[in-house]
């Protein structure tokens, strides 16, 4: 406890430079404007940022990509409650009161509510972070080649079928990406798979260019669609964040700390379903019921803190097994991976010291979204202004340089065209684009379980089914996917009565 | 999530949002690649010679996850089928969008595909080949304010390409020592 307190306050000092200091309040910024602006997400931006970090040490690098990563789940709301669009889908359930609000002249008193709510979410999924590394670092130490192959394919069938209205198409997209992580040369004897005599592709799709093309050139194809409409912001009041707001929502914010916390910690389920989920769970909870939806302060508070305590939480998983919690903790990973730190149940036995320096640049993330919370709403408006033909271009050829630096090849910049048609047409037919990505980084660890699994019991299945952990990961594999079964659903709605009340209520 | 805010839980319930002849056509692509996977799975190499065995055979993860997505895929398909009997071939749900590309998308996707592929490492300039691309894209889809000029329409997206191709040039090569294409 102490030694982790120690090692805490150890790493703060560290940070506490002019640089660093520097990078954070920079860092931050940039990702509080990726989050307000329509069609840029959080893993986009973490994606552009880790290409242009690429030659920084490590502990900065990362430290760039937390408050990134922070700041734009953050900066969502913001054009959430002024445009009623979500800057990222994780503040799509801001949008419904938040908004509300704003129509009602009372849009700062929102903005303050979002940075209150942030600012609390992500410090208790911060103690959270803090607390079960390490505990949940231990349990991994116990994880073999078959209970990774199910874990990993565990986070595969979550986030397909929760980031999407349509569980098939999300473990369709899951399946694809995973097919995608099978090019180039496989572990065991290093032979071409789908490499059609290429030299490139035998060293598989470099991770970053694949997801700055399913991510940013994407969403800029998205964006290329659609005409420019110019922005109606309705006029605000104070943004500083109200102390009753708080105090008198203290269980709300609590819960969905909480909850954020959990859903972030469950791979591959991310933000917008852990802002939905506190939503609905201050919603069954509240006395004032009506008014969600209607500018309800405790709704928006909710979403806001649901979807940022959900970073620190979308982290625990890829610190202590190398499963990332999120679409964006995903692109965190393989940074993490770039820059030399592994990921993974030997994290606290190699390195127990960065466990706590993520723990404190979360802190640092915290401040830097709670300073532009206060001071940045004019600087905000303003850059929401910006018509979206003159960003789209700056930013396709940000997703170009990016692209093409992680190794000097141009190669590189095709994967990334590549994956950008493939992310828009996914987009086009209503597929998630989350489970792809789960796919292509789990991929590899998902078949490197299950082929050492088959070497280590000479053929034999049977430890896969029969190991403890693995039987618990696989029988919950088989309930989430019964479960989408509507012959399964109609029996369970029969059996348990708050199920079909739940779902008439819809 | 698109969820409804009022039952996030339940809302996977939903259906789906792409017509049922968009559902079909990305099923039959899907299935037609699943069957190329298998494919090119089974005719790979096993590696006898060097003591592989099934299971170690390069082409079975690869396989597996073939028919897997065959399997999901012609589910897919069946879906669609019997959608389309209830509702029609074209009955979109609300939210839905067509998969027709507009002028406005063809012509956009064009302008990436000429940056990424013809100007970049292609012996051009970086910077000159920035500055054409982003001045051209702006100078072609910002109409900007009711009444202004050509002239200062296009100095406009020539002044913001230069500074694009500046700023990132600089930036670039500079500030985190990354060598251009």
């Amino acid at each position: 406890m102490f030694e982790g307190l120690f090692q805490f306050g150890h790493a703060i000092s560290g940070f506490l430079d002019p640089l660093s200091i520097g990078l954070i309040l920079l860092s931050s910024l940039v990702g509080v404007v990726i989050g307000a602006l329509p069609g840029l997400t959080a893993t986009m931006g973490i994606a552009l940022m880790t290409t242009l970090t690429i030659k920084m040490p490590s502990n900065q690098a990362l430290l760039v990509l937390i408050c990134t990563y922070v700041g734009a789940i953050y900066g969502g709301s913001r054009s959430a409650i002024l445009l009623n669009i979500p800057g990222t889908p994780a503040s799509a359930a801001s949008c419904l009161d938040g908004h509300a609000l704003a129509k009602q002249g009372l849009a700062g008193r929102a903005m303050g509510i979002a940075t209150s709510g942030s600012v609390i979410g992500t410090l208790i999924g911060m103690v959270f972070l803090a607390l079960f590394t390490p505990v949940l670092g231990d349990l991994a130490l116990k994880f073999g080649a078959y209970e990774f192959f199910w874990l990993a394919l565990f986070g595969v069938v979550i986030a397909g079928t929760l980031t999407g209205d349509d569980p098939l198409k999300g473990w369709l997209a899951g399946l694809i990406g995973i097919w995608c992580a099978t090019v180039g040369q496989e572990a065991i004897y290093a032979f071409d798979r789908f490499t059609f005599g290429n030299r490139d592709l035998a060293g598989g799709f470099n991770l970053v260019p694949a997801l700055v093309g399913a991510f940013g050139m994407a969403e800029l194809l998205v964006a290329a669609r659609e005409k420019p409409v110019p922005i109606k912001i309705n006029p605000f009041d104070s943004v500083i964040p109200k102390l009753v707001d708080v105090t008198r929502y203290w269980r709300t914010i609590l819960r969905s700390g909480v909850i954020g916390t959990f859903i972030g910690i469950l791979p591959g389920v991310g933000e917008d379903v852990a802002a939905w989920s506190s939503y609905a769970a201050a919603k069954r909870a509240s006395k004032e019921k009506e008014k969600f939806g209607k500018g309800s302060i405790e709704g928006l508070m909710a979403a806001e803190t649901g979807d940022n305590a959900c970073v620190p939480g979308a982290i625990i998983p890829v610190l202590t097994l190398a499963i990332p919690g999120s679409a964006p903790a995903a692109v965190l990973m393989a940074a993490m991976i770039i820059h030399g730190v592994r990921p993974g149940p030997m994290i606290m036995v190699e390195a127990p010291t960065f466990v706590y320096e993520v723990v404190a640049m979360m802190l640092f993330a915290t401040i830097g979204i709670l300073i532009y919370g206060l001071t940045l709403t004019g600087f905000l408006i303003r850059v929401l202004s910006v018509p979206k033909p003159i960003i789209v271009p700056i930013i396709f050829v940000l997703c170009v340089v990016g692209s093409y630096a992680i190794s000097s090849r141009l190669f590189d910049v095709w994967v990334m065209l590549g994956f950008g048609v493939l992310g828009y047409v996914m987009r086009r037919a209503a597929f998630p684009i989350a489970p792809l990505v789960l796919g292509l980084v789990l991929g590899d660890l998902m078949e490197k379980g299950f082929r050492r699994g088959l070497v280590l019991s000479d053929g034999e299945l049977l430890p896969f089914f029969t190991r403890p952990i693995s039987a618990a990961l696989w029988i919950t594999i088989v309930v989430v996917i019964a479960l989408r079964f509507p012959a399964v659903r109609r029996t369970l709605s029969r059996l348990v009565p708050w199920r079909t009340s739940a779902t008439e209520s819809k | 999530m698109t969820s409804s805010p009022d039952n996030a839980g339940a809302a996977v319930l939903a259906p789906p949002p792409a017509s049922p002849r968009s559902d079909a056509i990305a099923a039959a692509c899907a299935l037609a690649f699943a069957l190329l996977v298998v494919a090119m799975s089974w005719s790979m190499d096993r590696l006898e010679s060097q003591g592989g065995s099934l299971w170690t055979a390069p082409g079975l993860w690869p396989g597996i996850v073939g028919i897997l997505l065959g399997a999901l895929a012609a589910a897919l398909l069946v879906r669609s089928w019997r959608r389309a009997a209830a509702i029609g071939w074209d009955s979109a749900e609300p939210n839905d969008t067509p998969l027709v590309p507009t002028p406005r998308f063809v012509a956009a996707a064009a302008l990436f595909f000429l940056y990424g592929i013809g100007l970049v490492g292609r012996g051009l300039p970086f910077w000159l080949g920035t500055a054409a691309f982003v001045a051209f894209y702006v100078y072609a889809f910002y109409e900007g304010p009711a009444g202004r000029s050509r002239s200062r329409r296009l100095a406009m997206a020539l002044a913001i390409g230069a500074a694009t191709a500046l700023v990132v040039t600089l930036v670039f090569e500079r500030v985190f020592l990354v060598r251009l294409p």
